[in-house]
């Protein structure tokens, strides 16, 4: 269902052709970065660590060099010494331990053999004498008075603080009084709120293959959200310049974030280059879960004034993130989210924590669904106490164009209001609670961003297209791009080849993340576009000895003087005649990401013997700019709103009091599956993006940040239990009830 | 000449001013002239924070042009999962 704010008028963005990518992917045939054999390749296997926090005395490997198969070894001796300053310095550490091992699964050396099964051997025999050191594991441990230093290189960023810290970082921000908006209130609401750290749960194992030549020079074929990246980081970790590596983009089976760092590359390309042979390195669904970024766990305490007349009159939170061992994803953004009610005072204390567990990486919205989980929650008492809808009270308090964000400025054009009416107005929010359940409603913001993005577009010489971006296609941008090509070319969208080029042949592109691909990429594609169309006007002008001023681009053809016409293919087949291959390419640093808002409803049915909670009914409006494919859209709406619910009700790390992962195992890491789950009915609301040509706002995070606090919300509604601590699982929940008290 | 808008953490350095006027015809320009007036402040400006300018994020926004009706905000830097 889309709720449209311009009637639309255009042929082919908005339409729903099967994606280009879609018959590979469903046979089998689409080459993720594990499919991929070389000759003569090797496959490696990582020596990790077995302790929390251990000084590394020393490795021996020579058991392990000697044994069948073994080609190369490498350890963090091997890697560059960066300085603690440079951007790269965690992510390097991360990747391989230099004289400390900073949590269970911290890679200390890794092994390249002719089989897997002899890299594997290798690896465990491998001699690692650690001395342990005391070990942090939880946010309370980190800042608690006299704590261990986690992580000694860690310094607080931007506090120009010498000495090592538990810190990460610590902001603060806000606006207004607090006190006087506390003194005007007449409800105020505080309450703690814990979150346990949760993976993406990416389906596709991280995984490389990295051939290193005589000349220096190293080929990468990566699974990653942005191969750009994969280069410089690669770059940076090994002290090499980019230009001695090229990475060419592997499918990819998921990111969701956990993909915008690289754990592989570097180690498989010093095996590579060690042992003269190619290497893949592919991690196992364990050590996925040890070892690559969750998204922080948190603790967070936020309290609420409101008058009696439903005014917000002040927010004021301490947000605390747990980065892991070394510098994550960030405190700030979760503590920016707060962006989706009229505020006049609000205080924010974000604080990053280190401490001996696996590195935070960002995950959809990173950081926001925590943050929405306590505020969200809040404004759902404050209209239970008030005894308003829900919907009302978010209405007469709802951010429109020009309100402050949470970091000030100013909202741009935004569809907020829309959002929650698209709620308000539907089917579900209209029907009768099922009886014995609860209905909850919740709301969710994210930023989405723009960044550098290029774009090269080639007519064939039968007038057929191919569309050369450098963003890996996570969600459907291939489709999107084609549409916007077909659009601006005015050539159908089965006629145009979106692909997805290495880093040596097409310009420079960040990472797909942020929600921007649609947006930024497609731009860098719709400028090409309108680039490529002034040469086709040029050529046909040629053609038919025209003034090329006399010539208009209509409907996929060039249009002399209001009559005569040169269809693309007519063109390009004479495009030898009249200079040459028609092609356009376009870079640009995209500005004007269009803010996104997302508003939930669940109904829910809890078991008060089992705790267990069924979700009975579940509808997600968010508002896309413009839905260039309303089915990826949909799907997007979809899969955030899946995995926010896996968040809510099952998923957490759970460590045991040496530091060790106990569930990491996709048996015991409990994911929502299609069984668990009652169709995700989505409702795409459109209020164009005024920065996009056509509008596009980008859609892949916000639907992640609604589902825990509406799920919670709706727990409370059916059960009047409160809950405060994630995952409000089976035995949380049943231990809330029967203890009377909020979980 | 443009009014620069400060997050919290940056008014450590400008003895609680959040609202400034500073002069400069680009942002880095305001950023120099900052760190002139209030030492310290410059690196978090450059390295740890993103500029919005009349409401709108512009990635690496360091060359743009600004006036005396421009409002410069310096916010924490965003990313995306």
């Amino acid at each position: 269902m889309t709720v449209t704010e311009n009637p639309r008028t255009y042929k082919y963005v908005g339409t729903r052709p099967v994606r280009h990518d879609g018959l590979d992917k469903v046979t089998g045939k689409a080459r993720f970065a594990a499919d991929l054999d070389m000759t003569g390749q090797l496959r490696a296997a990582l020596v990790r660590s077995p302790h929390a926090h251990a000084r590394i005395v020393s490795i021996d490997a020579s058991k392990a060099e000697a044994m069948p198969g073994v080609k190369a070894v490498v350890t963090g001796a091997d890697f560059a010494d960066l300085d603690p300053t440079h951007p790269e310095f965690d992510m390097a550490v991360n990747l391989m331990a230099r004289g400390e091992a900073l949590y269970n699964g911290h890679v200390v050396a890794a092994v390249a053999a002719v089989t897997a099964a002899q890299a594997a051997a290798a690896a465990a025999a491998v001699e690692v004498d650690y001395e342990p050191l005391p070990a942090v594991l939880t946010i309370d441990e980190a800042i608690a008075k006299g704590a261990p230093i986690a992580n000694t290189t860690n310094r607080t960023l931007f506090s120009g603080d010498a000495e090592p810290s538990n810190l990460a970082s610590v902001n603060e921000f806000g606006r207004g009084d607090i006190e006087a908006g506390f003194e005007a209130a007449d409800i105020i609401i505080e309450r703690e709120f814990r979150t346990a750290a949760v993976h993406q749960g990416y389906i596709e194992p991280h995984a490389c293959v990295a051939d290193c030549g005589q000349d220096g020079k190293a080929v990468i074929w990566a699974s990653s959200q942005g191969h750009f990246a994969v280069r410089s980081k690669t770059a940076a970790a090994l002290g090499w310049s980019t230009d001695r590596i090229k990475v060419i983009p592997a499918e990819i089976g998921g990111g969701f974030g956990g993909k915008t760092t690289i754990y592989l590359e570097p180690v498989a390309v010093l095996l590579s280059q060690k042992a003269a042979r190619p290497v893949k390195l592919v991690m196992s669904r364990e050590e996925v879960l040890r070892a690559t970024g969750p998204a922080p766990a948190t603790k967070i305490t936020a309290k609420i004034g409101a008058t009696n007349d439903g005014e917000i009159t002040t927010l004021q939170s301490t947000m605390y993130f747990d980065n892991g061992s070394t510098k994550g994803f960030s405190a700030l953004t979760g503590a920016m989210s707060v962006a989706s009610y009229k505020l006049p005072n609000l205080e924010l204390h974000a604080i990053g924590t280190v401490t001996n567990t696996a590195r935070s990486a960002a995950y959809r919205a990173p950081s926001a669904p925590q943050a929405a989980f306590a505020v969200e929650t809040l404004i759902d008492e404050l209209a239970q106490r008030l005894g308003v809808d829900p919907i009302d009270l978010r209405l007469q308090n709802a951010v429109v164009e020009g309100d402050a964000t949470a970091m000030g400025m100013p909202h741009p054009k935004i569809g907020f209001v829309e959002t929650l009416e698209a709620i308000k107005n539907s089917d579900h929010y209209n029907s009768p609670v099922p009886e014995g359940a609860g209905r909850g409603v919740a709301t969710g913001f994210w930023f989405n961003i723009g960044e550098q993005s290029s774009a090269t577009v080639n007519l064939n010489e039968d007038g057929t297209a191919t569309v050369v971006t450098g963003s890996p296609d996570i969600g459907g941008s291939r489709a999107s791009m084609a549409l916007m090509a077909a659009e601006e070319l005015g050539l159908a969208v089965d006629r145009i080849t979106p692909i997805v080029a290495d880093t040596e042949s097409v310009g420079f592109t960040d990472i797909t993340e942020g929600s921007r691909a649609t947006f930024a990429t497609g731009m860098a594609v719709v400028n090409a576009c309108r680039e490529l169309i002034e040469e086709l006007k040029q050529r046909a002008a040629t053609i038919k000895s025209a003034d090329v001023e006399r010539v208009e681009w209509v409907d996929g053809a060039a249009v002399i003087e209001g009559e005569d016409r040169l269809t693309i293919p007519e063109i390009t087949a004479m495009a030898k005649n009249t200079g040459g291959p028609l092609t356009a390419t376009a870079s640009l640093n995209a500005a004007g990401a269009g803010p996104s808002f997302a508003v939930h409803v669940a109904d829910v049915a809890v078991d008060e013997e089992t705790g267990e909670t069924t979700i009975l009914r579940y509808t997600a409006a968010q508002d896309a700019g413009t839905a260039i494919h309303p089915s990826y859209v949909e799907g997007q709406i979809q899969g955030g709103s899946v995995q926010g619910i896996g968040w809510a009700l099952n998923e957490e790390y759970i460590y045991d009091s040496n530091g060790v992962m106990e569930n990491a195992g996709f048996l015991d890491y409990r994911m929502p599956v299609a069984s668990d789950l009652p169709m995700i009915d989505a409702i795409i609301v459109e209020v164009p993006n005024p920065s996009h040509p056509y509008g596009v706002r980008g859609v892949g995070e916000t639907g992640i940040v609604p589902p825990i606090p509406t799920l919670a919300n709706a727990i409370a509604a059916a059960t009047g239990v409160r809950m405060t601590s994630l995952p409000m699982s089976p035995p949380r929940l049943l231990a809330a009830i029967t203890g009377g008290a909020d979980g | 000449m443009a009014t620069v808008h400060l997050q919290a953490d940056h008014r450590r350095f400008t003895g609680g001013e959040k609202t400034l006027r500073v002069d400069g015809g680009t942002v880095g320009e305001l950023i120099t002239e900052l760190e002139r007036r209030y030492p310290g402040l410059g690196p978090l400006l450059t390295d740890g924070a993103s500029v919005a300018i009349d409401g709108e994020l512009i990635p690496d926004g360091i060359f743009e042009k600004v006036d005396a009706s421009t409002e410069v905000y310096f916010v924490a830097p965003i990313s995306g999962g």
